[in-house]
């Protein structure tokens, strides 16, 4: 299998796949392509091909594993028993339960898990074909898969790896370059730039550090690039002026469904002429109603001008630290409990590690 | 163009006081928090394209037994909460050994949401106009998002359902639409819905909901269908219209000019 | 997956099928759409993604040297596995596979290996000591009923697209996956006491029996599943042969033979 080429970079400069030292692969994505989920996405990036999904907010069991303030974020990285040239074991590995902690506290910072106490967001990143880089690969496509299902967030998270071959940094590793190179540094960050997740093997100068996190911060706003096309190109042939009007029904329904509803629904005989009904709409909404919803309102905003800046910034690192603890004792027990039940050796267990760390 | 298609994190003001639902303010300048349109009249809001149902006071909503407590139904409201409907809140005095004679699992009802805490415990009631255990008829469900268009500006377009397919129509916030009637309005009155539902022009949907539920042909160019409708009808709508349009307008005027007067 | 039934729900599917129809507006006997993709995981030896209305699986079958079973030292292996993924369903949960996912895997592994589907004499490479691994993996993307035909389905699929790697693993040249046979599960379930094909999740729910019939090329069967608490009439079960026969011809000619 040591397959080692000579050279990873030719003498213009370009990798074995034809790409400059500082560009990714090509990246397609789809949106929405799953309809039980609340949110998915499929993304192929160079060879990989992964598809994330996101249920919730939802009910969480058991109930120990609630947080009385915020929602729990849940992500689950998970590869195909068939994504890898050597089959691995289905089911959780002690790499993927280390992705999947580090990935979902990626993710952390941006979700507005405030804004659903007690519940659940889980994340789910099935990896179909690997070809290096899946985790950053299943971050960005978890991402749009969060967007997509309507989930309140500050902003994306974009990720992508610099690694270094023949002594060159390299952005967004292939495969030979990830098996065979000198060092790895997997990279998420948001827009603002404040880095999510950050992991590294092999050996870098602090300069080479220094540059790789550029490089990585250059490669994610090509990823956050390809994420608002798939987001805007959504809708692309829909006239705007249609969602537009939309948003307008969606506005007038939040202040006067109270009495809209009272009117339509709970009244035995509905009024045979519209304009009674909308006319009741419209006095009725004048009066109390309308102090409700604009002291509703305000609450709403205050509660959007608590969360601005340091205190956001606390409030999420507090959630964290929160987050750090009790996940990762959940995830291990889930882990342990779920190799305990499938494999039949606790050294097969290792090896399959192994391959999977090989394989990325 | 002042309002658009938008993502989270995108950037919609610079004036931290416009800031108003789905959006979050940070260093003085308002984002978007969601998927959606924004809105800049009044204040700068955003409406999001899709998104679970959270329960909010006064809603009515469409709820499923799913336990039996000695003094509490509990309710899956199609929310990430469960809902608690306390024996006391049941229109007549309840023993509480007989309470499953009443409602027991699996059967579904309208109730309003009472109250909701701010650990999201949430309280339902069924002392109120209008709730009540569901025997018969179908649930249909649409994405939340989506109950807007079905409700339509001041409730018309519930009035075209209910007119239209000869059927009752009860539209729960949640996104569980219950219809009741014969078998036949019933088949077309889901159609209508999840027409309504599938569209992505909601221009003039109102009226081609009308003419699909009155037996016109699905599909047809709306505009070619309102020549081909006669005239009593075409007039009925035409007045619709007008007063669609009149409400949507009161209600634009309402909402433009609340923060203000508020500010 | 203990999930209250809305009993309206129960009541409009049981309804619908005493008129002889279907939620979706199928007859008791039709299927949904099926869209059949082959070779779409590279990685993988062979691999089939399969579309039966939403649902949604992708089955990657993978093959390794190995050894035999001692009481079959000249025979290949199959090994077959299914999870229900969290992702394919608001109603699974991750861990280790449940009876569910295992009875649903080891119903598609013996239409596979019941109906000699592979030749798994051509699969020993040194008796006793070496011989070919088949494993067959579904991957559950999306749940909207019947993820065991459709993992069957694509079972075959994927089998008929395999390579073995015989260089990749040095044992001589690559060649095809010998196989002999296409067998095709078809299952139904019991609403109110009609056996309809196909079920779509909603149906499922409401139902308290399944049955799984596969069927070989020549129409004889070769696996059988009951599955749930419910009974099922000898008159059902003769008539659901028939049809898991007819059907599975048509699937078998329509899907698989230009594979």
């Amino acid at each position: 299998m040591s397959d080692k080429p000579e050279k990873f970079i030719d003498e213009n400069g370009l990798r074995l796949d034809g790409r400059r030292v500082d560009e990714i692969r090509p990246m397609t994505v789809e949106m929405g392509v799953l309809s039980r989920a609340d949110g998915s996405c499929y993304l192929e990036w160079g060879n990989n091909k992964v598809l994330a999904a996101v249920y919730g907010p939802r009910e969480l069991h058991p109930r120990r594993l609630q947080r009385p303030s915020e929602a729990l974020v849940r992500y689950r990285y998970n590869m195909a028993a068939f994504s890898v040239e050597d089959r691995i074991r289905p089911g959780p590995s002690r790499r993927s339960t280390e992705i999947s902690k580090v990935s979902g506290e990626a993710f952390e910072p941006v979700v507005m898990k405030q804004f659903y106490p007690g519940a659940v967001i889980d994340v789910f990143a099935e990896v179909l074909q690997a070809d290096a880089g899946t985790r950053t690969a299943a971050i960005n496509a978890a991402t749009l898969a969060l967007v997509d299902a309507g989930i309140p967030m500050k902003g994306l998270v974009a990720s992508c790896a610099v690694g270094k071959v023949d002594g060159q940094l390299v952005l967004d590793l292939n495969k030979p370059e990830d098996n065979y190179g000198d060092a790895d540094l997997p990279i998420a960050m948001t827009e603002d730039g404040e880095i999510t997740l950050l992991q590294m093997d092999g050996n870098l100068t602090a300069d080479e550090i220094a540059k790789g996190i550029e490089m990585a911060r250059k490669g994610c706003e090509q990823i956050f690039a390809i994420q608002k096309e798939a987001l805007l190109s959504k809708f692309g042939t829909t006239d705007e002026e249609e969602l537009l009007k939309e948003a307008e029904l969606q506005a007038e329904l939040a202040t006067s469904e109270d009495e809209a509803e009272d009117v339509e629904v709970v009244s035995e005989v509905v009024s045979e002429v519209v304009s009674e009904v909308v006319s009741e709409v419209a006095l009725e909404g004048e009066d109390d109603e309308l102090e409700d919803e604009v002291d509703e309102d305000l609450e709403l905003q205050d509660e959007g001008e608590a969360f601005t800046d340091d205190e956001v910034e606390n409030a999420s690192d507090e959630a964290e630290d929160l987050f750090g603890e009790d996940v990762s004792e959940f995830d291990i027990n889930e882990g342990t409990e779920s190799e305990g039940d499938s494999s039949s050796e606790p050294e097969d267990a290792e090896s399959n590690e192994d391959e999977g760390e090989k394989n990325e | 163009m002042d309002r658009n298609i938008v993502i989270p994190g995108q950037l919609l003001s610079e004036k931290k006081e416009m800031a108003g639902p789905g959006t979050y303010v940070k260093d003085g300048n308002i984002y978007s928090l969601l998927y959606g349109v924004a809105n800049f009249k009044g204040r700068v809001s955003v409406v999001p394209f899709s998104g679970k149902y959270i329960p909010s006071r006064k809603d009515f909503i469409i709820v499923k037994v799913i336990d039996v407590t000695p003094s509490n139904w509990i309710m899956e409201t199609g929310s990430p909460y469960d809902g608690l409907l306390h024996v006391s809140e049941f229109p007549k005095r309840v023993d509480s050994s007989e309470m499953r004679k009443f409602m027991d699992i699996g059967d579904s009802v309208v109730v309003r949401v009472k109250d909701v805490s701010k650990a999201m415990k949430v309280e339902l009631s069924m002392r109120e106009q209008g709730s009540k255990v569901l025997r018969q008829g179908r649930i249909i469900e649409v994405m939340p998002a989506k109950v807007p268009r079905v409700i339509g500006h001041g409730g018309s377009m519930v009035s075209v359902l209910k007119k239209e397919s000869n059927c009752d129509v009860f539209v729960g916030k949640n996104g569980r639409i219950w219809i009741n009637g014969r078998d036949n309005d019933m088949d077309r009155l889901t159609t209508a819905i999840e027409m309504i539902e599938s569209e992505s022009h909601i221009s003039g949907l109102t009226d081609k909901v009308g003419i699909f539920l009155r037996g016109g042909p699905e599909g047809t160019e709306s505009s070619d269908e309102e020549q081909l409708v006669d005239e009593e009808v075409a007039g009925v709508s035409l007045e619709d219209d007008d007063v669609t349009e009149e409400t949507s307008r009161k209600v634009d005027v309402l909402l433009e000019n609340d923060p203000e007067e508020t500010d | 997956m203990s999930e209250a039934i809305s009993r309206l729900k129960k009541d409009y599917l049981f309804n619908l099928a005493l008129k002889g129809q279907r939620e979706d507006g199928r007859g008791f006997d039709e299927v949904r759409d099926l869209i059949v993709e082959t070779n779409v995981i590279d990685k993988a030896e062979g691999s089939a993604k399969v579309l039966l209305g939403d649902t949604q699986v992708l089955v990657g079958v993978k093959l390794q040297v190995g050894s035999p079973f001692a009481d079959s030292a000249d025979k290949g292996v199959i090994i077959t596995s299914m999870e229900l993924n969290p992702i394919a369903s608001p109603n699974f949960e991750a861990g280790p596979p449940r009876e569910k996912a295992i009875e649903m895997a080891r119903v598609v592994d013996r239409g596979i290996r019941e109906s000699g589907a592979i030749d798994l004499n051509k699969l020993c490479i040194t008796e006793g000591v070496e011989v070919w691994i088949v494993f067959i993996d579904v991957h559950v993307l999306n749940d909207s009923g019947n993820l065991l035909d459709a993992a069957s389905i694509g079972a075959i699929a994927a089998l008929m697209t395999a390579t073995l790697p015989g260089e990749r693993e040095g044992r001589g040249e690559d060649v095809k996956l010998p196989i002999c046979e296409m067998p095709v599960s078809l299952s139904f379930v019991d609403i109110g006491g009609e056996l309809v094909i196909d079920a779509t999740n909603n149906e499922e729910s409401v139902s308290d029996l399944r049955l799984t019939i596969v069927t070989n090329q020549d129409g004889s069967i070769c696996a059988m599943q009951k599955s749930g608490p419910g009974t099922l009439s000898e008159e059902n079960f003769l008539r659901s042969v028939e049809k898991s026969r007819e059907i599975g011809a048509q699937i078998r000619e329509e899907y698989l033979l230009n594979i």
